[in-house]
């Protein structure tokens, strides 16, 4: 029995190599390696493992590759189909990102004009899988989202031999990469250079089918956790920064040099040369082990490397206190090359800064920038969701944090903007970003499918953060800030979806959140309650002899409250006398409107809806409160201000023409 | 140095003799600016006046609830607003026109200028001025566009080094000469417009090329005096934002008023004193050289020394 059993498992182990093609772990596999993190074990199930030999031609711009992807089957089914993304094949005219980004706008450059300095290209050269041979010419664009024939930033290839469950592959790819001048985050300006998603990346397997979307104007990336060990090798002039930690640095005899790095447990690889880069060098003690921060500014922002790596500090402080550790050795902040759109991205361990030589201290744009690069360490880098088809779970997410933790460092009112009297607060640039678009899109969409940029802005960002920021006076500021580190601790390293995430705050909370979630992160109800109507007048106002005095006459107050969109939300409201009585009302808004009254020895002198600014996502605040008394002083400053330019103009005119 | 001195001096000592014309303007321009805004205070007043969040607006000023309230569909289009403003800047454009003559026969006068006498010389010099401004137009314009374009080329070169300051300092140095030039040619047709009332010149291209000779030879005397009047006029308007925004209080809607037209009444000033520097030059300057045989109105007699009376206007 065991021998006939033996054989047949000999033959069956036999037939399913030829049928499942190479799974040799003696070959392929995954590496263990910890070298990149502060932890002793793996942090991610690792699906890949990059291993690139890449080198960059300063003076045209491109880069000749060499790609060994080792992939692990963890899908629990064979596997004969492999999409990869060509990223940098979206710079090209007819390509899908061209022409979504001709159409509705970009994050950075206005596409006018074409020009060929935008062309980029990532161009397979060969394309071997170990065990199975040469299989470049089965190579095969596909265009899985809007059938655009002209878009060659996916391609698929077929294995003749499929790969079985937790069975390994290895792909050797030869690639040439041709970068753009930067339209949107990777690319070359002037000398300057940043390689982002440069190199051709598996898609994921996710919920049973593989996830690999074509390159989109507004979409960002998704990709599976892994290892990586990537050699550069770039003019000896150049300053080269890059994701994970620097293993060596040799120059060669030719004037290059070739800098390796390393990275583990993380799902991309950028790297940034320029030779005009100053380093500072910092360390932050995180709470599993130093972090070791290289802040690359330009020159002429070498003023401001300080302020970089101290709000840097800041906000890693943060993060790790509210919502959990950061578990890399490295943090690489890059200030980019001034116009070079590169500016405000992030990849793993490394993200993009952007400043001007003249920032004034008081305007908190780099601030703003750094606080919101790091975040994406935890809303993508290590909580990796899919940015493709929920841009809300990682830049609404991020955004929300934002708030939250720049408030904390320069004031809820001035986090933005404190300069020459004129303040500004992230919370309400948030919620200014949402209100212009607020009937347009959901938040739950793919991030290709918004109406437009400013769309998919103002709702992934902008709304996403109110909706949160809402949420926070719906189940307390203390509940919030611990669903979050339950989130972030239960779904670090992984691929949560929407769902997930909404279960966990209503877990946490234990509260039904649907009714909210189903308005605010699902549809398209807008908030928007107003004091439409207030009343007050004297009980006796009818008798002959009557004469109004204070205190001692009774008035019949009414207020209306009206809700005039669709989304319905408790709300509290104040109501105010003039004998300084206040009396608090709350209203489920299920209905239209509602009518409060009182009789009492007092006027009526306010109503305020949402006293305690809980709710941002309310469209319009200007309505929300009503005072009996009209008081004319801010208009009469703001029509001052307006006299005042309209004078300075009209004399400016006169000045120069006659 | 003591030359230029002197000219800033004359210059400043008709215009002081002369303030009532500064406050005329600087009244016409804080009316036609009040007009200009009304219609912004009236799409604001509905949204403010009854709204606790318009708080937000007088103690300190919240950039972001601006613009919110800007953005408000209720608030209406902001050209409604913007719109009225450029007109009523275009009108007290259009007023310094048509009394510009009358100031500055004032200007040249050694007494008070009868009122029938100002009118008159506005009056008179209306087509002239229109001329004036469009010869203006047809020399600056192209000269503007030359050096803009300029401007931009080099802006662009400086833009592929990687010094990031070099295209702000090139655009700097760049809009400096464009603001030289510029003056210059003011200074050309403040001249021709002087000459033009004072001489009640019907030919103005005769003025214009006469200013040009005449400028030709004090330009660096005349650029001088403006640039450093243009320069104070400046200090003053920061010094005045400075106080605006250090000293008032956010909410003092009063003190922000009386500083803010202080910096204007400050500013239209300087202006008014690079014209009366012009007069002072033009009066020095055709003392110094042959009258032509133009006729002189009869009320300007008394402020052309050496000038003889015109028989008739």
């Amino acid at each position: 029995m065991f021998a006939k059993c033996s054989f047949l498992l000999i033959v069956i182990a036999a037939s399913s190599l030829q049928v499942f093609g190479q799974a040799a772990p003696n070959t392929a596999a995954i590496p263990a390696t910890t070298s990149a993190i502060n932890s002793a074990q793996p942090l991610s199930q690792r699906i890949v493992a990059y291993d690139i030999d890449a080198k960059y031609d300063a003076k045209s711009h491109s880069l000749d590759g060499a790609e060994t992807l080792t992939y692990h089957n963890t899908t629990g089914q064979p596997l004969d189909t492999f999409p990869f993304h060509l990223y940098l094949n979206g710079f090209q005219p007819k390509a899908t990102w061209v022409r979504e980004a001709k159409q509705n706008g970009t994050r950075d450059e206005t596409l006018d004009k074409w020009e060929t300095k935008y062309y980029g290209l990532d161009e397979i050269k060969s394309f071997e899988v170990l065990g199975q041979g040469d299989l470049t010419s089965q190579l095969q664009f596909i265009q899985p989202d809007d059938g655009n024939k002209d878009d060659h930033t996916v391609v698929q290839v077929h294995l003749p031999k499929p790969i079985p469950p937790n069975g390994f592959v290895q792909f050797k790819i030869k690639f040439r990469d041709q970068f753009p001048e930067t339209l949107a985050r990777t690319g070359w300006k002037r000398d300057f250079l940043l390689a982002g998603q440069w190199f051709p990346k598996v898609g994921v397997w996710w919920h049973g089918a593989w996830n690999c979307h074509q390159f989109h104007g507004t979409t960002e990336f998704f990709a599976d956790f892994g290892v990586y060990d990537v050699k550069v090798t770039v003019p000896q002039t150049e300053v080269v920064g890059a994701t994970g930690v620097e293993v060596s640095n040799i120059n060669n005899p030719d004037g290059t040099k070739t800098l390796t790095y390393h990275g583990d447990d993380i799902h991309d690889f950028a790297w940034t040369a320029s030779p005009h880069y100053k380093i500072l060098e910092d360390e932050f003690q995180g709470s599993m082990g130093p972090v070791k921060l290289n802040v690359m500014m330009q020159p002429a922002h070498w003023s401001q490397a300080e302020r970089h790596a101290r709000v840097l500090k800041e906000t890693l402080d943060h993060f790790e206190r509210w919502y959990g550790p950061y578990p890399y050795k490295t943090l690489t902040l890059v200030d980019p090359e001034v116009g070079s759109a590169a500016g405000g991205m992030e990849y793993p361990t490394f993200i993009t800064g952007e400043t001007n030589w003249w920032m004034p201290g008081g305007l908190l744009l780099p601030e703003l920038v750094v606080e919101h690069e790091f975040g994406h360490q935890y809303w993508y880098g290590m909580v990796a969701t899919n940015e493709f088809e929920d841009a809300w779970m990682d830049e609404g997410i991020n955004s929300y944090t934002e708030v939250q933790v720049l408030d904390s460092i320069a004031g809820p009112n001035t986090s933005i903007l404190n300069q020459w009297g004129i303040t500004a607060g992230e919370r309400e640039l948030q919620r200014q970003g949402y209100i212009g678009v607020a009937d347009l899109d959901p938040i739950a969409q793919d991030a290709w499918k918004y109406f437009s940029f400013n769309s998919y802005g103002g709702i992934t960002y902008g709304k996403t953060a109110s909706v949160l920021l809402t949420l926070e006076g719906i189940i307390g500021e203390d509940t919030m800030q611990k669903a979050m580190h339950t989130y972030f601790m239960r779904y670090r390293f992984t691929h949560p979806t929407k769902e997930d995430f909404l279960k966990t705050v209503e877990e946490v909370s234990g509260k039904d959140l649907r009714w909210y979630f189903n308005q605010a992160i699902y549809g398209t109800q807008v908030l928007n309650y107003e004091v439409l109507r207030t009343d007050s007048s004297p009980v006796d106002w009818y008798k002959k002899e009557f004469k109004e005095k204070k205190g001692e006459t009774e008035y019949e107050s009414n207020v209306w409250i009206h809700r005039k969109d669709d989304f319905i939300f408790p709300i509290d409201i104040e109501v105010k006398f003039d004998n300084g009585e206040k009396v608090r009302e709350r209203w489920n808004g299920q209905s239209r409107w509602i009518r409060y009254s009182y009789q009492k020895k007092a006027k009526l002198e306010s109503v305020e809806i949402d006293p305690d600014s809980k709710i941002l996502l309310d469209r319009n605040n200007f309505n929300n409160s009503h005072t009996d008394k009209a008081n004319s002083a801010p208009v009469r400053k703001l029509a001052n201000y307006w006299t005042f330019i309209t004078q300075f103009l009209a004399q400016m005119l006169a000045w120069w023409m006659v | 140095m003591s030359e230029k001195k002197s000219l800033l001096s004359a210059g400043a000592k008709i215009a002081g003799r002369n303030k009532r014309y500064v406050i005329w303007f600087y009244l016409l321009n804080l009316t036609l600016a009040s007009f200009g805004a009304a219609a912004f205070r009236n799409q604001a007043h509905a949204i403010l006046d009854h709204s606790l969040y318009a708080d937000k607006l007088l103690h300190g000023f919240h950039l972001i609830v601006l613009l919110e309230l800007l953005a408000r569909p209720d608030f209406g289009p902001t050209n409604a607003s913007t719109m009225p403003a450029f007109y009523f800047a275009l009108l007290f454009f259009l007023a310094t026109m048509l009394f510009l003559p009358g100031v500055l026969l004032g200007y040249a006068s050694d007494h008070r200028l009868p009122r029938y006498e100002f009118y008159r010389t506005c009056g008179q010099n209306i087509w002239r001025f229109v001329r004036l401004f469009l010869f203006f137009v047809i020399i600056a314009g192209p000269i503007t566009g030359i050096l803009g374009a300029a401007k931009n080329a080099l802006a662009k070169a400086a833009d592929q080094t990687s010094n990031e300051r070099l295209p702000f300092f090139t655009q700097l140095v760049c809009l400096i000469i464009i603001f030289l030039v510029l003056t210059a040619i003011r200074i050309w047709f403040d001249l021709a417009q002087t000459r033009v009332v004072i001489r009640d010149e019907g030919k103005v291209r005769k003025s214009i090329a006469a200013a040009y000779r005449s400028m030709k030879h004090q330009r660096v005397r005349l650029l001088g005096s403006y640039v450093l009047i243009a320069f104070l006029a400046v200090i003053a308007l920061i010094v005045g934002i400075w106080i605006w925004i250090k000293i008032v209080p956010a909410a003092s809607v009063l003190g922000a008023f009386i500083v803010g037209q202080v910096i204007l009444l400050v500013w239209l000033a300087a202006r008014f004193w690079q014209r009366a520097c012009a007069v002072a030059f033009y009066l020095e300057y055709e003392n110094e050289t042959p009258v032509e045989t133009l006729s002189v109105p009869e009320t300007v007699a008394p402020i052309m020394p050496g000038a003889q009376p015109s028989p008739a206007v």
